[in-house]
């Protein structure tokens, strides 16, 4: 046996030994299912929602399409302000304060608001979300334009390189693996604000259904949902994590 | 006429004499070293040439034009090597033609051939991450000769390189240059490598800036620098070079003859 094999065989039983006493403490009452559910409960929830009644993949979709334009959104607003701080500092100068401020404002504080002014659907979710993702991506651009090495900028300079030049030759290839890592973090951030949103009010998406587990006391439910919410969140992460290698190979 | 003139130059920053009234004419050419300890003004001196920093008070022309960044009768080679590492070696290479304008097919053809006078033939399309110092130094000197400008201004090409890696390098460069003969310019605060390489070293002082001696090198050409390291002459010559280094360290005596 390999060490890489033993190691995922250890985790196995691990985790077949953590759910198996879980199911056994939720069988004997010891742990009361009201508050704890048991895996077999869970299970049976998710396979229902999937494959028989086959309700949850509206929510999928609601959270999923909710994430990921939020995080589209707000990257892309932020990389267009933060590259044109690059080309006008004075721009930088005057809205710093007010970015300041906006950014140490808890967002989610922001969600009653939003609810008002974009309504119970989706449309509030991506508000919260791009707020979110928007100041990560924007403190990484600038991060990582002012990270540029000076002496790629000197050698470009004495090569008598233009100014735009020194933008797309320089600048900003060298920022692209700062804004990256910038990224990944703001793709996770969207996917906390919309279901942020989602748990204080919507009318679909898997936060939605979340709260209404909990109210109903399905705690199989709850389970269940936060389980799939951490699988989400990981695969997030690693198409993000693979993207940034095929598109990084220098680094 | 000379390739470069510097005509009393004197570099102040604040209230800080950088430079003190150097004078310095360069034939065509001409491999010219110019040691000092730090903070002696060398590497100002190079900024002044490349145009990088403007020039206050004093005179310098190169090949009869005052320095501008961006002359394309000039190249410049930094300390570093500055490689953009998100360029293989051969866009590194043809990086300065690339900027210059060079049509992609020239310039690559040129930076083929440099890199394979560097011997880097083999890792045109490597990462400048998967290279060793010594490597990205050569993958350096193709970029800076791929250049046709008949000034090279060299900043301690070789400065954070091991002795081994040095040796092998400064040859490589002494048989790039002989090739063509442009004129240079080597900062150094090496002053065997001063020596090895050039027609005449240049010592400076501690600030301010001010020329302790100068010293033509009469070695014969071709010259080998692991060779020279065991000739007496060399060691005459360096050990002439170094009390004047030693007297410069102390501040700015006048002129030794």
């Amino acid at each position: 046996m390999t060490a890489g094999l033993r190691v995922y065989a250890a985790h196995a039983a691990f985790i077949a030994t953590f759910l198996g006493l879980w199911e056994y403490g939720a069988r004997t009452e010891f742990l009361p299912q009201l508050f704890f559910g048991s895996p077999a409960g869970i299970v049976a929830y998710l396979w229902d929602g999937f494959a028989v009644s086959k309700k949850i993949w509206l929510d999928l979709g609601y959270t999923v399409s909710g994430t990921l334009i939020s995080f589209v959104l707000g990257a892309t607003l932020a990389m267009a302000l933060g590259l044109a701080f690059v080309i006008l500092p004075k721009l930088e100068q005057a809205m710093d304060p007010y970015l300041m401020v906006l950014n140490a404002m808890p967002r989610i504080a922001l969600a009653p608001l939003f609810l008002l002014w974009f309504g119970l659907g989706i449309g509030s979710k991506i508000a919260i979300g791009t707020s979110l993702s928007f100041f990560i991506v924007l403190a990484n651009t600038v991060a990582g334009v002012r990270g540029v090495s000076p002496d790629h900028i000197t050698l470009s300079r004495s090569l008598g390189a233009s100014p735009s030049q020194i933008f797309f030759k320089v600048t900003l290839p060298s920022a692209v693996p700062v804004i990256f890592s910038g990224l990944r973090l703001a793709l996770i951030f969207s996917m906390l604000g919309v279901i942020g949103g989602e748990i204080i009010a919507a009318e679909h998406g898997l936060g939605q259904v979340l709260s209404y587990q909990q109210a109903t006391f399905n705690m199989n439910g709850v389970m269940g949902l936060l389980a799939l919410l951490a699988c989400l969140g990981m695969l997030v992460t690693r198409g993000m994590s693979r993207l940034e290698r095929a598109l990084l190979k220098w680094q | 006429m000379a390739a470069i003139e510097i005509e009393r130059l004197t570099v102040r920053f604040g209230d800080v004499l950088a430079v003190d009234d150097v004078s310095i004419q360069i034939e065509e050419g001409e491999f010219v070293s110019i040691v000092g300890p730090s903070g002696c003004g060398k590497t100002t001196l190079l900024n002044l040439l490349t145009g990088l920093l403007p020039l206050e008070s004093g005179g310098i022309s190169i090949l009869g034009k005052r320095p501008f960044a961006g002359n394309p009768e000039v190249a410049y080679m930094l300390a570093r090597d500055s490689l953009l590492p998100w360029r293989s070696t051969l866009a590194n290479a043809s990086y300065g033609l690339e900027i210059r304008g060079v049509a992609k097919e020239l310039r690559e053809a040129k930076a083929r051939q440099l890199l394979a006078r560097v011997g880097l033939a083999d890792f045109e399309r490597h990462w400048p991450k998967q290279l060793s110092h010594g490597m990205r130094q050569r993958a350096a000197l193709a970029r800076t000769f791929c250049l046709d400008s008949p000034v090279m201004l060299m900043d301690e090409p070789f400065g954070a390189l091991d002795a081994q890696t040095k040796l092998q390098l400064e040859d490589l460069l002494l048989e790039l240059w002989n090739a063509e003969r442009r004129t240079v310019v080597f900062i150094t605060h090496d002053l065997g490598e001063a020596v090895a390489l050039s027609d005449r070293v240049i010592v400076m002082s501690a600030r301010p800036g001010r020329i302790v001696k100068q010293m033509p090198i009469d070695l014969p050409r071709p010259r080998s620098v692991r060779a020279l390291q065991k000739s007496h002459e060399f060691h005459d010559i360096y050990s002439d070079l170094w009390e004047a280094l030693e007297a410069g360290m102390k501040g700015a005596p006048a002129m030794i003859e």
